[in-house]
């Protein structure tokens, strides 16, 4: 993307209109950038060509320390003294599971959050560019990147595909 | 409307009379084992080995039923053509009825507390007490799940030819009665209610009564849980079992789509980590508690030869395998892939049963592996026999098949 | 429903987050000093020390670990309904899934609470973390309190990271429709989400994630709870049911709960179209259900006491239901099992009086079946020579009060602060209708 390309926005009513604008946008070569939308949706990712979310590696990870360290605690602590307490043995796998259990669950859901903070980019400072409030409402705001030359007609293409009359530019 | 014509036709072309065959032949082989191992002096094997797969079978079929009463109680969208298939394991009722009363010659073997002085306890666990009650448990549980069978057929059949004695007779008794869908739709929900609710109670009862009696000084307040749990399980492995088979067999007009199946193998990993958590509640209390009385039973099974080996096996298959593997959503939406995992599974839960039985049957004796070739035979006999019922079925109802069949139907 | 839109969800639910009246701050004014009363009884018992509460020989917990259990239960429905029913897919969660959420994160809090109280020295609380003493001695792993440490933190994070991130779109909602300090105070807690497809597209999969972590979790953490009481070897309480007995009878009490919360919440807010009948109807319909596994296990325990033949099990079940506490378990039998039958009945369950108040029987009879196996067992165990009662005091019952004015005053400050419903699963749920 050139440096002096701009981003011209739109706002859509429905789904439906947003990503049949999508489509026709992107027939006529140019890039849009991003998507705004009140609600997910899974049409709109693959319009968009958005690449599968690796959130679950993440957590998978967390999971997996959190097995380890969920045995590894209570071996090492029961391994300090080496008593033998209720008759149970020192090294009881069947009781450590429980702990191993929590572990588990609670690294992976940490895995979850450091996913989600690397991979949805919270917290996000700049997020008030190319955003209007409405979007988090029942609007849908399509961005689209232009040289500044064509930023006429893509206007008019937004126009003509159902934006509301509040476009924006922005660079 | 012409390709449904086909469709009607071709159905039945897979379940011509020879595909009964083999299994009939492994059934009678089975069968004659059997009768060899309890006449020449082993009784309590053979016995035993009646007991486990008639066990296995039974609530295995229970189970299967249950996906379909489950998947219309909760209205449920994405299981459709997966509840037709569920239905056919109603097929082994009657079978399952008859094993059960033929339990009664082997009872001296069948029982290991018959002629023993259970200082009160006969008051329940005595044979006649005990065959009434169970007897009435399956009846009840039976009727009931005919009973959803019964009215969901009224939908799958709608567009059935009449070319069976039997299909004739539920043509006239559906002539009879309303035909009203969302009348039919409530009275299937009455009775799936019913049959689930039949379900844990009878499953219980016949846990308790048949194979937590084994030892009949031990008890466990979940073990009738812990039963019907075994019963779901196994019988969701046993679906996806099937169903994939059904897929991945060209003649058969039955299909699924990866997501069908994929949402299937979820809950099936689900119920793994169920059946794995209930395992784990009664192991933990008993070995925790560390009272005689009580853990002397799991000792035996889980830390003496040979029957560790059997419960490591059980865990592995049962529990560790399909966690791991089951992750992965390729895997689970792979007909191929859930065959293998799902027949590994339903392989653990047999050896399940039979661990559970094993010891209060056998002799201990560490040297001697429990499970020898008259055992594999004679399970392969009653597998045999499952085989021919659930075929039996598709070769009378082979409309079930058809993936548009059931209450997604337009009634006209 | 089908007048529900995008906007009418946003306008419903951002209208109760106005300025509130007089009779909310009365009310808030009442539940804050029913806290400082608890707070104070607990400060009498810091210094005076906990034998001012009843428990002694042979009871030594009563109704703190009572609470304790009782709270954790309350806390497991909210995830049963956000997490659980979320991956079956049912869509009468979502209106009621933020506040059963919050209602899960409060009932932590508190029930975390009751462990620290029943302390008494509570400076030594310390005990329980798990670091070395001066002689690098650590807490034992092996015990079952311990478990619960572990459980409940672990529980404590995960539903609080859940349920904040549940909120973050409805955040950004309310930041894109405020001015001024409120403005801030939002942009600040919705990290700057802005609803970009990418974004959309990992939190779906973070969100799927956390609500099949937490199903396990919901499961683990009621287990451990019963196993404080199953790995002992009193009679009454050493039985392998526990576990899924104490799942089933908290998902039972979260249950009524939720509807003693929403059904209130419901007609003060006029949510009347986003909380319909037919959802508060599968609440009552998922109660029956429960109510019927809490059942089950009555009975399973009286016959496997009978079937046991072991006469210290017969005579502890005999005695729960002739004995002492006799009153307090026939409550417990009909509160659980027979009262919630009503809701079988079409014209029960739809009529929003009858399904609060036995809802309020529901929540009384979980308490009184906590009360009937934690006193109730201990109470006569194997030596008859050790037998003996237990009666909560003053100060246990002053505690008590406070604790739920506690659950009521966060909830109450909660659904004037924060969105009580979720504006963005509801626009998902008519999108899909759509």
């Amino acid at each position: 993307m050139n440096t002096d390309a701009i981003i011209v926005t739109g706002l859509y009513n429905t789904q439906e209109e947003t990503l049949a604008a999508v489509e026709k946008i992107q027939e006529k070569g140019f890039e849009v950038t991003e998507v705004h939308s009140p609600i997910p949706s899974n049409a709109l990712a693959q319009a968009l060509d958005r690449k599968k979310s690796r959130i679950g590696w993440f957590t998978l990870t967390g999971g997996l320390i959190g097995f380890f360290s969920g045995f590894a605690l209570p071996v090492f602590t029961s391994t300090r003294w080496n008593l033998i307490v209720s008759g149970k043995p020192i090294l009881s796998w069947i009781p450590f599971f429980v702990i191993a259990f929590e572990f588990t669950i609670l690294f992976a859901v940490l895995g979850n959050v450091v996913g989600i903070v690397t991979q949805v980019g919270l917290p996000d400072p700049d997020y008030e560019k190319n955003y209007d409030p409405e979007c988090s409402g029942s609007l849908y705001g399509i961005e689209v990147a232009s040289p500044p030359e064509n930023a006429d007609s893509l206007r008019d293409l937004l126009d003509e595909t159902g934006s509301l009359k509040k476009q924006r530019e922005t660079k | 409307m012409t390709s449904m014509d086909t469709a009607f036709t071709e159905p039945s072309a897979p379940f011509n009379k020879s595909v009964f065959f083999i299994p009939a032949l492994i059934a009678g082989g089975g069968f004659l084992f059997f009768i060899l191992l309890a006449a020449t002096g082993h009784p309590e094997k053979a016995w035993l080995v009646y007991l486990t797969n008639f066990m296995f079978f039974t609530v295995l079929s229970c189970g299967g039923l249950l996906f379909s009463t489950l998947m219309h109680f909760t209205k449920a969208r994405w299981s459709h053509t997966f509840a037709a298939v569920a239905e056919a394991f109603s097929a082994f009722f009657p079978v399952s009825f008859v094993l059960f009363a033929l339990l009664f010659i082997g009872q001296n073997y069948v029982f290991p507390w018959v002629g023993q002085d259970l200082h009160g306890k006969e008051v329940w666990l005595n044979v006649p007490f005990l065959f009434a009650r169970d007897s009435g448990a399956f009846l009840i549980l039976y009727s009931l799940g005919f009973g959803y069978l019964y009215h969901s057929l009224k939908f799958r059949l709608k567009t059935a030819p009449q070319n069976t004695r039997l299909k004739i007779f539920l043509f006239k008794r559906f002539e009879q009665s309303l035909h009203d869908p969302e009348t039919i739709k409530r009275r299937m929900t009455v009775f799936a209610g019913w049959y689930m609710f039949a379900f844990a109670m009878c499953l219980s009862l016949i846990g308790f009564d048949l194979v937590m009696s084994a030892d009949p000084h031990w008890y466990s307040t979940l073990f009738g849980a812990y039963t019907f749990i075994k019963a779901i399980y196994a019988g969701f492995g046993a679906l996806i079992l099937l169903v994939s088979l059904l897929h991945l067999n060209p003649k058969v007009p039955f299909t699924l789509t990866p997501a069908q199946l994929a949402d299937m193998s979820t809950l099936f990993f689900g119920f793994s980590i169920v059946w794995g958590d209930f395992f784990y509640s009664q192991f933990v209390v008993i070995w925790y508690g560390n009272i005689p009385e009580e853990s002397a039973y799991i000792v035996e099974r889980t830390m003496t030869h040979p029957w560790s080996i059997l419960a490591w096996t059980v865990f592995l298959c049962c529990f560790i395998l399909p966690f791991i593997i089951l992750l992965s959503r390729k895997i689970k939406q792979s007909p191929r892939c859930m065959i293998v995992i799902s027949s590994c599974v339903l392989a653990g839960l047999w050896i399940e049963h039979f661990l559970l039985l094993g010891p209060s049957f056998l002799a201990h004796d560490p040297a001697v592996f429990p499970i020898g070739i008259s055992e594999l035979i004679i399970s392969l006999g009653f597998l045999g026999l499952f085989s021919l019922s659930i075929l039996a079925y598709f070769k009378e109802l082979p409309e079930t098949l058809k993936t548009n069949s059931g209450e997604g139907v337009q009634w006209k | 429903m089908s007048q529900l839109t995008f906007e009418t969800i946003n306008t419903t639910v951002l209208d109760t987050l106005s300025r509130p009246g007089k009779a909310y701050w009365c009310i808030i004014c009442l539940l804050f000093c029913g806290v400082i009363m608890g707070a104070s009884c607990w400060a009498y018992q810091i210094f005076v020390g906990v034998g001012v509460a009843g428990m002694n020989t042979p009871v030594h917990w009563g109704t703190y670990l009572i609470n304790f259990v009782f709270w954790v239960g309350i806390a497991h429905s909210g995830t049963l309904i956000s997490a659980i029913l979320f991956l079956f897919r049912a869509g009468w969660r979502n209106p009621i899934a933020r506040a059963a959420e919050t209602m899960t994160v409060f009932a932590v809090c508190i029930a975390g609470l009751f462990p620290f109280i029943h302390l008494g020295r509570v400076w030594l609380v310390f005990y329980m973390l798990p670091i070395p003493n001066q002689r690098t001695l650590w807490p034992n792993f092996q015990s079952p309190l311990i478990f619960d440490v572990i459980a409940i933190s672990t529980y404590l994070t995960v539903s609080s990271l859940f349920w904040y991130t549940g909120l973050l779109p409805d955040l950004a909602i309310i930041r894109d429709r405020s001015q001024g300090v409120r403005k801030k105070i939002f942009k600040v807690l919705s990290l700057g989400w802005s609803g970009r497809t990418g974004q959309w597209m990992n939190y779906s999969r973070a969100y799927l994630l956390f609500a099949g972590l937490a199903t396990p979790l919901v499961i683990s953490v009621h287990s451990v709870v019963s196993w404080d009481f199953a790995l002992s070897v009193t009679p009454g309480w050493h039985t392998t049911i526990f576990a899924p007995y104490f799942v089933a009878g908290a998902i039972h009490s979260g249950l009524a709960m939720v509807l003693t919360l929403c059904i209130p919440l419901r007609k003060i807010f006029k949510y009347e179209a986003l909380i319909t009948m037919d959802v508060l109807e599968s609440i009552a319909k998922t109660i029956v259900f429960t109510g019927i596994i809490v059942g089950f296990s009555y009975a399973t325990e009286l016959f496997i006491a009978w079937y046991s033949h072991n006469s210290i099990e017969m005579e502890t079940f005999w005695w729960r239901a002739f004995g002492h506490y006799a009153p307090e378990y026939w409550i417990m039998v009909i509160c659980n099992t027979v009262i919630p039958l009503l809701y079988l009945s079409k014209k029960i369950r739809t009529h929003v009086i009858p399904l609060f108040i036995i809802s309020i029987f529901v929540n009384i009879g979980m308490w009184f079946e906590r009360f009937v196996i934690i006193a109730g067992s201990v109470a006569h165990d194997f030596l008859p020579n050790a037998w003996g009662h237990y009666s909560p005091t003053w100060v246990e019952g002053g505690i008590m009060v406070g604790a739920f004015c506690l659950f009521f005053f966060l909830f109450l400050l909660f659904v004037k602060h924060l969105p009580s419903v979720s504006m963005t699963e509801m626009k998902e749920m008519i999108h899909k209708v759509e």
